[in-house]
């Protein structure tokens, strides 16, 4: 399946990786009324510097949830029961609440959903951003207020020393979220999290916004891990990517594999219920744009051994008995599926 | 390029969340009429001493035997059976009501705002907890507390140091009416301190590293304060008022001059000199109508949409 999306990066994968993040068998639960429901079970992935992550998977796959992990902020009722989460060599499950404090905005920072509700709208832009660097780098208000026009004109904002004073209210929302990449670029973090960073705004603010994003991404060579369900957002802005389904990861290859030659069955199923711009989906052709039969498990009680055995195509009788183990099947291509060469481990 | 930037420095302010609710609130007459009445008993309170024709503790008159006489040029509003000026006690009653209003108020906002606040950020276990200590203050009977404290109170200072303590009886009511005026205010800060705990704001704050502190007392207390603004003004209606019942019934402070003493010491005279009673009386309606007035237009100002 060809594939006609322009990819972020058709290089090769690099396989002198350096990650930068690494998480390893991260798992969280969320402890319910109804029982546990093992919203990230077990999943990996890295980052390496100055690379983009993109993570795809519909809602209720765990993306989300794996990134607040990360930052050590899931919100109750859900706790972190395990892994490992190596970020420069140190692991931020082991960190102390005051380390991981003095960490979240300096080394590693977070991009919001919806910049109409992630900006406090009782401080001006310039109070709300300035307090980072009054925080971490113990700069004084005026050292502060100068960051801060400084990265407004970064992030394309026109008169930055004027939008100083102004409130979240008076700023439009593209504007916003442009505000919000301001305070996650505020202390020059190693580590960008973009989760849905696009979602709230309309398509042509999106471009814009992406753009911006790929751009100082590149200027500053930070390294991003970017949550979305858009393939076209990851397909646009992404080198690796990684596609989670239940909990788990499917597969992770750069995103020209991705596109180009998919292995996992749900990557596959995913792409193929794109619609797509040069085929008609009504009239005489008749052709109906492809779904993905059934819905996703219910996590309080998974389906035993692969997550998606129910929904696959090609599921066979194993896939329901053993659970596929992440396996490299090129350089920089892992697949957890027993019809692409994974080994299995009994449900 | 020069057309731009005039453009942009002309860009109209649009208006905040604050001033968005004083145009609503600027719109509603009921509160409009209470901001007025509100106003003009703290303009009183802060002119009495300078514009009361007499001292609220002259009792001259009673010996001139001009008690319980009806308002004329020298007694604008008459004078009651004690040979009190009702204008000069009616003018610095004010002072009494809003420092009884100001001060149980701020002890309530103060503890409901901690306790409210604590449990609606902490949530689980320590709620729960906080949430029935507030319910348990809320069913015992403000009124007979009062009474019987003050009472008590009053006998055990005598002789030692604190019967020194000017107004210590005005001060016990004060601080008891603060004591158990909370738990209303505790309800709303934890449900505000609920909602915003979770709001995206909050997070993002969280997310840059901001200490915990600073995301309780700069983040989502400010963002409370409307609501709570409300149950203020209310609660201040409310302690004037109780602290009026109070010295009504003969357990106030015999040296505060306040409106509710005014009532106590002439309601037996009620035929004879009415001037004595209406005035405290009239100015007590006006200055708790004020507040709930007040209050109310702050409700809608805040909360256009419970408004239907």
């Amino acid at each position: 399946m060809p594939s006609t999306l322009v990819c972020a990066s058709d290089a090769p994968a690099m396989n002198t990786a350096d990650p930068l993040l690494e998480v390893r068998d991260l798992k969280v639960h969320f402890f319910t009324r109804d029982g546990v429901v093992r919203a990230v079970d077990g999943v990996d992935y890295s980052v390496n510097r100055a690379e983009t992550l993109g993570i795809v998977g519909e809602s209720g796959s765990g993306k989300t949830v794996s990134s607040l992990a990360m930052l050590r902020l899931v919100p109750p009722p859900a706790r972190t029961m395990g892994g490992q989460v190596l970020f420069e060599g140190e692991d931020l499950l082991a960190h102390t609440p005051k380390q991981m404090a003095a960490l979240r905005g300096r080394r590693i920072a977070m991009i919001f959903q919806n910049p109409a509700t992630s900006l406090n709208p009782i401080y001006s832009v310039g109070a709300q951003l300035s307090e980072i660097l009054m925080w971490h780098e113990k700069a004084s208000r005026r050292q502060a207020e100068e960051r801060v026009v400084e990265l407004l004109g970064l992030v394309g904002i026109s008169d930055p020393g004027a939008r100083l004073r102004q409130f979240p209210h008076e700023l439009s929302g593209g504007m916003k979220q442009r505000v919000g990449i301001a305070r996650a670029l505020m202390c020059n973090p190693s580590l960008v999290l973009a989760d849905e960073p696009t979602t709230a705004l309309d398509v042509t603010i999106q471009a814009q916004i992406l753009e911006l994003l790929a751009d100082l991404q590149a200027r500053f060579r930070m390294s991003m891990v970017l949550v979305t369900h858009d393939m076209g957002v990851v397909a646009r802005m992404a080198t690796r990517i990684t596609v989670m389904y239940a909990g788990r990861v499917c597969e992770t290859a750069d995103a020209g594999t991705i596109f180009s030659a998919p292995q996992h069955p749900y990557t596959r199923a995913l792409l193929d219920s794109m619609p797509r711009i040069d085929q008609s989906y009504s009239g005489s052709a008749r052709k109906t744009l492809p779904t993905i039969a059934g819905r996703p498990p219910n996590l309080l009680n998974p389906p035993p051994g692969c997550r998606f055995h129910d929904r696959c195509p090609e599921a066979m009788p194993e896939c329901r008995k053993m659970m596929p183990v992440e396996t490299t099947i090129a350089p920089g291509h892992s697949v957890s599926c027993l019809r692409r060469g994974s080994t299995g481990v009994a449900a | 390029m020069a057309i731009e930037t005039a453009t942009l420095n002309a860009v109209q302010r649009a208006p905040g969340v604050w001033r968005q609710s004083w145009y609503r609130f600027r719109r509603n007459r009921a509160g409009m009429l209470g901001l007025g009445l509100v106003t003009l008993v703290v303009v009183v309170a802060l002119i009495a001493p300078f514009v009361a024709p007499f001292e609220p503790t002259d009792q001259s008159a009673m010996l001139r035997g001009a008690a319980r006489r009806p308002p004329d040029a020298i007694h604008w509003l008459g004078t009651d059976r004690n040979g009190y000026d009702v204008f000069s006690r009616l003018l610095y009653g004010a002072r009494t009501a809003l420092l009884v209003g100001l001060g149980a108020m701020t002890i309530a906002s103060l503890i409901g705002v901690i306790i409210g606040g604590i449990a609606g950020y902490a949530g689980g276990m320590t709620d729960e907890l906080l949430m029935r200590f507030a319910e348990f203050f809320m069913v015992i009977p403000v009124f007979i507390v009062i009474l019987a404290v003050v009472r008590l109170f009053g006998i055990v200072v005598v002789g030692t140091w604190m019967e020194d303590i000017p107004n210590l009886n005005l001060l016990t009511i004060i601080v008891l009416l603060g004591c158990f005026e909370w738990p209303p205010i505790a309800r709303m800060a934890r449900a505000e301190f609920l909602r915003l705990r979770n709001a995206e704001f909050v997070e993002a704050a969280v997310c840059i590293g901001t200490p915990r502190r600073d995301i309780l007392v700069r983040h989502i207390l400010p963002n409370a304060l409307p609501s709570l603004i409300v149950l203020v003004a209310l609660g201040i209606g409310g302690a004037i008022l109780a602290e009026t019942m109070v010295s009504f019934l003969g357990f106030g402070d015999p040296k505060a001059v306040s409106w509710g003493q005014s009532l106590y010491f002439n309601y037996e005279a009620l035929k004879v000199a009415p001037w004595a009673v209406l005035a405290p009386g009239g100015a007590l309606f006006c200055t708790v109508l004020g507040f709930n007035l007040l209050a109310d237009g702050l409700t809608d100002a805040f909360n256009p949409r419970l408004r239907q």
